[in-house]
């Protein structure tokens, strides 16, 4: 002769008691929806984030190096040997090389445009294998060949084109240097590891010398060397390029500027998850505040199925089981939204969509968690209740 | 056969000066009795019923429940008991607003793990033992006072209980009502339910065949009006 409550039935008298307050539920389930969708939009976005990142390290490798040889410490005055290329492709593990020259020069749209107003954009004269190099790719026309560095024609980084209001090359429009028109053949597109490259225009060398006299000492090195050496280039690199002034060479790695913001990504992904933690929390004492109320004004009913039958198990599994149930509809509410926001961002920002299951997976039993404490109190006090106080009038 | 005997019993609530809500009951029911238990408010009544029907132990003295001695049983089994011993009717009826009639009745066996098509069959039938088979799919607020009285005596009686306990079934009605719920009562009470109703009111008193009158925590009187 026992009491017996079958799992199917705490499941429905946990559906009923919430759908007899809905308004109550849908609010209280609010808060943990918001902080699961902060979980799940953060680390979907950051992962997301991450899938692209790697994908254009991949494109674009990491085993390039960018050397600028340096001015010396007086500014402009010491030069670097015009053979430093050469010297610096002599280093064994290197595989190749490119380089430019700062023009001593300024772009502007048109001859009417003050000289001084420059739009921070520097004229480089460069190689012809320049953008190989750099694997960066044209969005209209060609980059420069042999033909034509020989005459005035000039390519534009994607900042550089947008800034002097070059659209197309349709008709071929020209932009005015220093006394010389140049017709623009060619317009790169964006590259976030060179932001130096963005903000110029090339010409060719032979170009720049005959009008600029520029000579082929160059002001950046684009070095692509074998992945297992490239700290050993690095390290004999400023030496082989600048012997007399090796400390006034600069290396820099290019790719390491876009894991140092990822790593800073990374910094604010976990700040924005602990964010989401604290939303989860707080949600989670709402929980058991709108419990230990519910208890309250649910004493008769508590007497009344204590008379029916119910062990203090079984009131307590009701109530239980009510908490997890609203923190569960609140978890489902938030990967909903959470994925929505991941997915607009992603699409807005033309990311690769990527959402880690075992980031739902978590949230979701963060969600059921939460409810489980939530419910311990509240479930508690309500088992505690004397059946006979409670039915008494 | 014996289904109820109280033995001494005392129930003593703790304070300053502590209560005797119940000073000594002697007392036994015979499976098919119909009484009830009148006395004024602060007799004991509400006390009297809480411990015979299990939901409160008494400070001495012994509780048997269908030959069963509730003092040594733990709240599992309490709970057992009530849920297939004993049935309660309330004077506030405490039916479940949301739910229809069918459903209301049918919680009554829902602590016995019945299936819910069972539990569903087996209500409809109780309806229709109240006079109510033609308001099954009624909620509460749909029903008129009487009614919701049967829907809450259906749910007392569905599990066929050893025992059915109504605490001031007729409280909330008026007095046309609370000859049909009495009357109700008897047609149960034929049918061979064991029926014990606690009132205050002398006049639904006087419609069962045994009469009992407590005061002060004591039986003063016990009588059988239609042996």
């Amino acid at each position: 002769m026992k009491s017996r409550l079958r799992p199917v039935d705490v499941v429905g008298l946990g559906f009923r008691g919430l759908a007899a307050r809905p308004t109550r539920a849908v609010l209280t389930a609010i808060g943990i929806a918001i902080g699961i969708a902060a979980i799940v939009a953060v680390i979907g976005i950051s992962a997301s984030g991450r899938a692209d990142l790697i994908a254009t390290l991949d494109r674009l490798g990491t085993n390039l190096l960018r050397v600028s040889p340096g001015s010396g410490v007086f500014g402009t005055g010491s030069e670097v040997p015009e053979e430093a290329g050469t010297m610096a492709s002599r280093i064994g593990p290197v595989e190749s090389i490119s380089q430019t020259t700062r023009v001593d020069a300024s772009v502007r749209r048109n001859d009417l445009i003050s000289e001084l107003e420059t739009g921070g954009l520097a004229v480089l004269a460069s190689r012809t294998d320049l953008l190989d190099q750099l694997s960066v790719g044209l969005v209209d026309g060609r980059f420069l060949d042999e033909a034509t560095s020989q005459v005035p024609t000039i390519v534009l980084g994607a900042v550089a084109a947008e800034r002097l209001g070059i659209e197309d090359l349709e008709p071929l429009p020209r932009v005015y240097v220093d006394g010389h028109w140049f017709t623009v053949i060619g317009i790169l597109e964006e590259t976030e590891l060179h932001p130096d490259v963005e903000r110029s225009v090339f010409i060719g060398y032979p170009v720049a010398n005959t009008l600029f006299e520029t000579t082929e000492s160059p002001t950046a090195l684009y070095v692509r060397a074998s992945p297992d050496f490239l700290n050993d280039v690095a390290e004999v690199i400023p030496a082989t390029v600048n012997p007399q002034q090796p400390d006034a060479v600069e290396v820099t790695r290019p790719s390491d500027a876009l894991l140092a913001r990822r790593a800073a990504n990374e910094a604010l992904t976990q700040l924005l998850i602990g964010l989401g933690a604290v939303a989860l929390l707080v949600a989670g004492v709402a929980i058991a505040n709108v419990m230990v109320m519910s208890v309250l004004e649910r004493r008769t009913e508590i007497g009344v199925r204590r008379a029916l039958g119910a062990t203090k198990r079984h009131i307590r599994l009701q109530f239980l089981f009510e908490s997890i149930l609203l923190a569960g509809i609140g978890g489902i509410l938030g990967i909903a939204l959470g994925g929505g926001i991941t997915i607009a961002f992603a699409a807005n920002r033309d990311l690769t969509l990527s959402v880690p299951p075992e980031g739902i997976a978590l949230s979701i039993a963060a969600a059921l968690a939460i409810g489980a404490l939530a419910g311990l109190y509240p479930a508690w006090r309500a088992a505690r209740i004397p059946p006979a106080e409670a039915v008494r009038k | 056969m014996t289904v109820l005997r109280l033995d001494g019993v005392t129930k003593i609530y703790p304070g300053a000066p502590p209560v005797h809500a119940l000073d000594g009951v002697d007392l036994a029911f015979a499976q098919g009795e119909l009484g009830a238990v009148v006395g004024p408010s602060g007799s004991g009544k509400s006390t009297l019923l809480h411990v015979m029907g299990a939901l409160d132990l008494p400070t001495s003295g012994t509780v048997e429940i269908d030959g069963i001695d509730i003092a040594s049983l733990s709240d599992r089994a309490l709970s057992g008991l009530r849920s297939n011993k004993i049935g309660f009717i309330f004077q506030d009826f405490f039916l479940i607003s949301g739910l229809t009639a069918t459903a209301n009745v049918a919680e009554g066996l829902i602590y016995r793990g019945l299936a819910r098509s069972l539990r569903n069959e087996r209500a409809k039938y109780a309806l229709e033992r109240v006079g109510l088979g033609h308001r099954l799919d009624h909620r509460p607020n749909q029903l008129s006072g009487g009614e919701r009285q049967r829907v809450a005596i259906a749910r007392a009686i569905v599990g066929d209980p050893a025992i059915v306990f109504a605490d001031e079934p007729t409280g909330n009605l008026d007095s046309a009502t609370s000859e049909e719920i009495a009357g109700l009562f008897d047609d149960l009470n034929t049918d061979g339910a064991t029926i014990i109703v606690i009132t205050h009111d002398r006049d639904l008193a006087a419609h069962f065949p045994r009469l009992i009158e407590l005061r002060d925590g004591l039986i003063t009187s016990d009588t059988a009006l239609r042996a």
